[in-house]
């Protein structure tokens, strides 16, 4: 490769020149009550262990979504927004860089990787990630017997000593892109892959597809005018997009 | 006063050597393993002949391995799939009798995995058939095996082989084979 | 090199062996352990290995009545999602619905029947087999039957409606028992009087959320755990961005933020009991303002007049030009809705305040409009559950007769009355008076534990069954249930130990119960509904159960609606005062309790489940624990800190907890959630948190008999200990970051 290319290839954003699919997500918040269907499908979906109570006092729960809280004023005007926060599967995502086994890496659908067997355990891609969505196994979980029954074989089972966080539900993602295969499609078509959260939402603020689809719902909320990221001025690139909430002016207190 | 470097390594001699012939040691006893304790070609708990029935009797692969071509998980035939033959073929050969004794009992015969890959492999058998695949490439002469072996490694440099002399669409792409 | 010495050559020797033998070791160690490729021995002709299979069923968490898809592989349950053809949740469920598989798979679930062998409460059983135990419990009930002393038997359940309901009336029917209660603690009594009073229904209207534009919520938690949450989140987000260019309007009115309120464009925190009365205000407002042009506008007007918002401002809380906006949201919205439950309808004076959320809508034109109040057609399976629904003053009634030894036999089924009504009713005394206890149950809960003979039962993801949900969507349909794997545990179904009963006591019964298994009942049962759907005939029923196995539900596809009922201004005097009264006096107990459900524990039947107690609350992210909410100005003077525990004392008991300071909850009201606290519902439960219930004083509502329990007064005292509440939050500011957008340029 040339020198010229190599560097206009530093130039540009992301691995690749183009993505294959370009999955992203929205999630409005003006539809989002907080209440937690997606973290519980989520872990229900990936195999998220049982950490315990003591692992929880420790700050050392696992979890690959988590619904935050933002109080405003103060009593009684007083006011509670949530925010679901997730891996962003940032296109210049500042965990990859740093791994030093190259366990995370940005694939050609636009995803944050995060393979299991190869990452050592340095922990530094959680310390770069300015969203805090990566979770570390400092042990290695059981299951009660017969919780464990409920696993998903379509997902690994972690041990201790690696690092783990949304995956999109990549396991989905395959299993679309095999039945569109078998189908002598090339494409996957909008709405024939779900991850857990999304499906589970019951308000249906979670929209996820394929942003490089025209026609896809999700390219539609993109481009809606409430739509912003998160520590936007990072310039990670996330590739979740949140449509803020609508705020109704001229009350006063009750 | 100089001394030469090899006068200066000279009490380093033995231990050195030592070590060498611990390396060396340790080489055998690895091959030595592989070569008389090698877990390729486990004892089936009955000794089913792929070269008597593909071989001498012409059965297609997929004739017994029905799921390879639909599903991720090959799976292997059921009991049901041996006894459509055995309930009246080759009825006296002891191992026959084991078969009629766990179809009787209606329980499944615990065959041991010889071609496995670990948990936190994703293996799609459906895929690499509709890429039209021999089961020969991958799973070796099985035809002339009388105890099926494992030939090839299953490891991943040797999947990443295949993946990139056939330019297989993301073939390289971790998360197309890892869960 | 030639010479070596012997004691050389026995060390190239030895490290030739030793490296020999690690190298062998090292090969070993690197081998994958054995693993077995297990086939079928017959394989079913529609399965694959590693393909999943799905079944439509129904989800049995909660009473709103969802339908569940549930991924099995290989014979196990993987994933619940939403049935995407159900009308009530569309393809959408809740945190609880996800966590089934908790409770299928749940390591402390009952796996054999058993019987008691130590004192009662001691927890001493001896495992017997089924034919024991059906054969001992039929003779038992069979002999009571001929001695004619079948009416002391009595059967208490929760929740139980479509077919099992019928089965299980029939059951105690044929064997003379007229006694068949249902408790559940989050049965809305006082909103199921008001609407009897109001409407002269004894159904629940269908609250249409989703085409309102202004929604009025008196104290319900419609998000979070009010009848039906998942069918009205859907709703919330049509509500909010389904309409483009109509953004409806949500308003929130409780003393202490609930989910719900958490995302209301306004909330305001009205005194405890004072939300009829602002109703009221609301609705006199309306009325003065010429904003309802019935023909009874003078009547009304009158009614409503000791109502006026000048007159009630100080009661309320709430100033009269904040009454005039609220009135003048109402009269510019095209559909707006009132809906009213949680502490508002749990005061001493609930159904009143609930009367006055109903006769708001029928101003404010509500009734018989989309995006207000239904009244829809007659549910498809004819049961009637709700008169078995027994409200606190009824379990008093019954526990009085249990206290007089007057019960010989009491069949429980999926209810914990131990666990949910206040110590103070002396319940758990009454229940220890009954001769034989037995129950049919998947756990051993606080209740359970009190059993003589335990029978354990499928978990609905295990059993067949039906469902018509209430309120549903405002369209008949029914719901089925099917098992979704084989029993895991040697568990039967509740309907099938009754089917059983029914053959072991002979009579009459086996042919008035004429089936074997509940697979078989509702298959008979489903042909009913067939045959009166399509006119009378059986024939294509075969093709209809196949495609209800398939679907999982039934509906009819068009709602037939009814007229609105007419209101007349009488029933606000009918109703009586919607002005609360507590108990214990202000001096002593300054604070009101108020003990508060959340979605993910409901009344406590969540708290075995190990998704929800890992689940971060949405409002306060705390896990694991019992919690005292206290406004930030209350804890800064009684000088307390996050983790303090704190002694919350009625007149009926006290507990301890550490306090939680919650920005959004009125200085004077003390919330705790329900939840905590059991003294036996396995390991994820047992040992962990208080249960705020037992602070409960026993206030009723007299017009429902529905327990109060947001009339209880109580007072806090400091410890001193402190217990580190664990939570996941930090600060929960933004603190000028812009997380949640963009700062908006403010009008």
């Amino acid at each position: 490769m040339s020198t010229a290319n190599t560097l206009r290839d530093y130039l540009k954003p992301g691995y690749y020149d183009e993505f294959d699919y370009h999955w992203a997500m929205t999630i409005d918040l003006d539809r989002c009550t907080g209440c937690s269907a997606c973290v519980v499908a989520c872990q229900a979906e990936n195999n998220l262990p049982i950490v315990g109570e003591k692992r929880f006092s420790e700050r050392r729960e696992i979890k690959w979504l988590r619904i935050e809280r933002y109080w405003q004023g103060e009593y009684p005007d007083i006011k509670l927004r949530f925010l679901p926060m997730l891996c962003q599967h940032c296109d210049q995502a500042p965990c990859e860089t740093p791994c030093p086994v190259a366990a995370t890496y940005h694939n050609q659908d636009g995803l944050n990787t995060q393979i299991y067997n190869r990452c050592i355990g340095t922990r530094t891609c959680a310390v770069y990630c300015p969203y805090e969505v990566r979770s570390f196994n400092w042990f290695t979980y059981t299951w009660d017997e017969p919780l464990e029954q409920q696993l998903n074989p379509d997902v690994t089972v972690r041990e201790k000593g690696v690092m783990e966080k949304c995956t999109f539900c990549i396991q989905r993602i395959r299993i679309a892109k095999d039945k569109a295969k078998d189908d002598d499609r090339r494409r996957v078509r909008d709405g024939e892959v779900t991850p857990a959260c999304v499906q589970s939402c019951p308000t249906e603020a979670m929209v996820f597809g394929d942003s490089k689809d025209p026609d896809s719902k999700v390219s539609q909320m993109l481009n809606n005018p409430r739509g912003f990221k998160v520590l936007e001025d990072l310039n990670t690139l996330p590739s979740v997009v949140y449509l803020q909430k609508v705020e109704e002016q001229g009350h006063g207190h009750g | 006063m100089s001394v030469s470097v090899l006068e200066a390594l000279q009490p380093f001699k033995k231990p050195v050597l030592l070590g060498l012939v611990g390396l060396l040691g340790f080489l055998v006893g690895d091959w030595a393993n592989g070569r008389f304790n090698s877990d390729s070609a486990p004892v089936q708990p009955i000794e089913f002949s792929h070269r008597i029935h593909a071989s001498e009797n012409q059965i297609p692969c997929q004739y017994c391995h029905v799921y390879a071509a639909r599903t991720p998980s090959a799976g292997v035939p059921s009991v049901s799939k041996c006894m459509g033959c055995h309930q009246s073929i080759a009825t006296e050969s002891p191992e026959i009798q084991k078969l009629h004794g766990y179809w009787e009992a209606r329980q499944p015969i615990p065959w041991i995995k010889v071609h496995d890959v670990p948990d936190f492999v994703y293996f799609t058998h459906k895929r690499h058939i509709k890429a039209d695949l021999e089961c020969e490439q991958c799973h070796g002469p099985v035809e002339t095996m009388d105890r099926i072996t494992r030939v090839e490694s299953l490891r991943m440099p040797w999947c990443i082989d295949c993946h990139t002399e056939n330019q297989v669409e993301h073939g390289r792409d971790c998360w197309t084979c890892h869960k | 090199m030639a010479n070596i010495s012997r004691r050389d050559f026995l060390k190239f020797i030895g490290a030739g062996g030793i490296g020999a033998g690690a190298g062998y070791i090292y090969a070993e160690s690197v081998k994958k352990t054995v693993e077995f490729l297990v086939p079928q021995v017959i394989p079913p002709e529609d399965w694959s290995p590693g393909v999943a299979t799905w079944y439509n069923s129904l989800c049995g968490q909660c009473p709103a009545g969802c339908g569940i898809s549930v991924r099995i592989r290989e014979g196990r349950a993987k994933k619940i999602e939403g049935n995407p053809v159900h009308p009530v949740n569309q393809g959408r469920l809740c945190a609880l619905g996800q966590s089934g598989l908790n409770a299928l798979y749940n390591p402390d679930r009952i796996r054999t029947p058993l019987r008691l062998t130590g004192a009662r409460g001691s927890g001493e059983y001896e495992p017997i087999d089924w034919d024991e135990a059906m054969t001992s419990l039929g003779g038992r009930l069979g002999s009571m039957k001929i001695q004619g002393a079948a009416d002391r038997i009595h059967l208490l359940t929760g929740t139980v409606r479509g077919h099992l309901d019928l089965l299980l009336a029939r059951f105690m029917e044929q064997l003379g028992a007229p006694t068949y209660l249902q408790y559940d603690y989050t049965h809305p009594h006082s909103l199921y009087a008001a609407n009897r009073m109001v409407f002269g229904v004894d159904r629940l209207p269908y609250y249409d959320i989703r085409n309102s534009d202004l929604l009025l919520s008196f104290g319900a938690d419609y998000l979070g755990m009010w009848i039906s949450p998942v069918h009205h989140s859907l709703s919330y987000g049509h509500l909010r961005q389904g309409r483009p260019g109509h953004r409806g309007t949500c308003v929130q009115i409780e003393p202490r933020m609930s989910l719900s309120g958490a995302s209301a464009d306004r909330w305001i925190p009205a005194p405890p009991g004072t939300e009829g009365l602002l109703a009221l205000a609301i609705a006199e407002a309306l009325v003065d303002g010429g904003g309802y042009d019935g023909a009874d506008r003078a009547d009304w007007s009158a009614a409503l007049r000791p109502f006026k918002a000048s007159k009630l401002a100080p009661t309320i809380g709430v100033d009269a030009a904040v009454v005039a906006e609220l009135t003048d949201a109402i009269r510019r919205a095209e559909h707006p809705l009132a809906i009213g439950g949680g502490p508002a309808a749990e005061g001493s004076h609930g159904t009143a305040a609930m009367t006055a959320v109903n006769v708001l809508n029928h101003l404010a034109g509500s009734l018989g409009r989309r995006g207000g109040v239904l009244f829809g057609a007659d549910p498809v399976v004819a049961d009637d559950w709700r008169v078995r629904q027994a409200s606190y003053a009824r379990m008093m009634e019954h526990a009085q007769i249990m206290g007089r030894g007057d019960v010989d036999v009491l069949l429980l089924h999926g209810t914990n009355p131990v666990f949910n009504l206040p110590q103070a009713s002396g319940y758990t005394a009454a229940l220890d008076k009954v001769g034989t206890i037995v129950a049919l149950s998947s756990f051993m809960d606080d209740t359970t534990a009190m059993a003589d003979l335990i029978l354990p039962t499928n978990v609905y993801l295990e059993s067949w069954g039906d469902d018509v949900p209430e309120p549903g969507v405002g369209l008949p349909l029914a719901t089925l249930s099917q098992p979704v794997v084989t029993r895991i545990h040697d568990s039967r179904s509740a309907g099938d130990i009754v089917l059983g009963l029914a053959h072991q006591i002979g009579g009459e019964l086996p042919a008035e119960l004429p089936w074997t298994t509940m697979e078989e009942y509702i298959r008979h049962s489903w042909r009913q509904i067939y045959s009166v759907e399509a006119g009378g005939t059986d024939a294509g029923f075969d093709e209809f159960w196949k495609d209800a196995l398939r679907s999982g539900v039934w509906a009819r596809n068009r709602a037939e609606m009814e007229a609105a009922p007419t209101v007349s201004p009488a029933v606000l005097a009918q109703a009586g005062s919607a002005a609360s009264e507590f108990d214990g006096a202000e001096n002593d107990y300054p604070f009101v309790l108020q003990p508060m459900m959340t979605q993910g524990f409901v009344d406590g039947r969540g708290a075995n489940l190990p998704w929800q107690q890992e689940l971060p609350d949405p409002l306060t992210s705390v896990v694991f624990s019992t919690w005292v909410e206290l406004n930030p100005t209350t804890a800064a003077e009684l000088d307390l800190e996050e983790g303090d525990v704190v002694e919350v004392s009625s007149s009926a008991g006290t507990l301890a907890a550490p306090v939680f300071i919650y920005q959004a909850i009125r200085p004077d009201v003390v919330a705790i959630p329900i939840g905590q606290g059991h003294t036996r519902f396995g390991r994820f439960a047992e040992g962990r948190g208080t249960n705020p219930l037992d602070l409960v004083a026993t206030v009723t509502d007299e017009s429902s008999g529905a327990l109060a329990t947001a009339a209880t007064r109580v007072t806090i005292r400091k410890t001193g200990e402190r217990l580190s509440l664990i939570k996941t939050d930090g600060v929960s500011r933004d603190l000028g970051r812009q997380i949640l957008g963009p700062a908006k340029e403010h009008a």
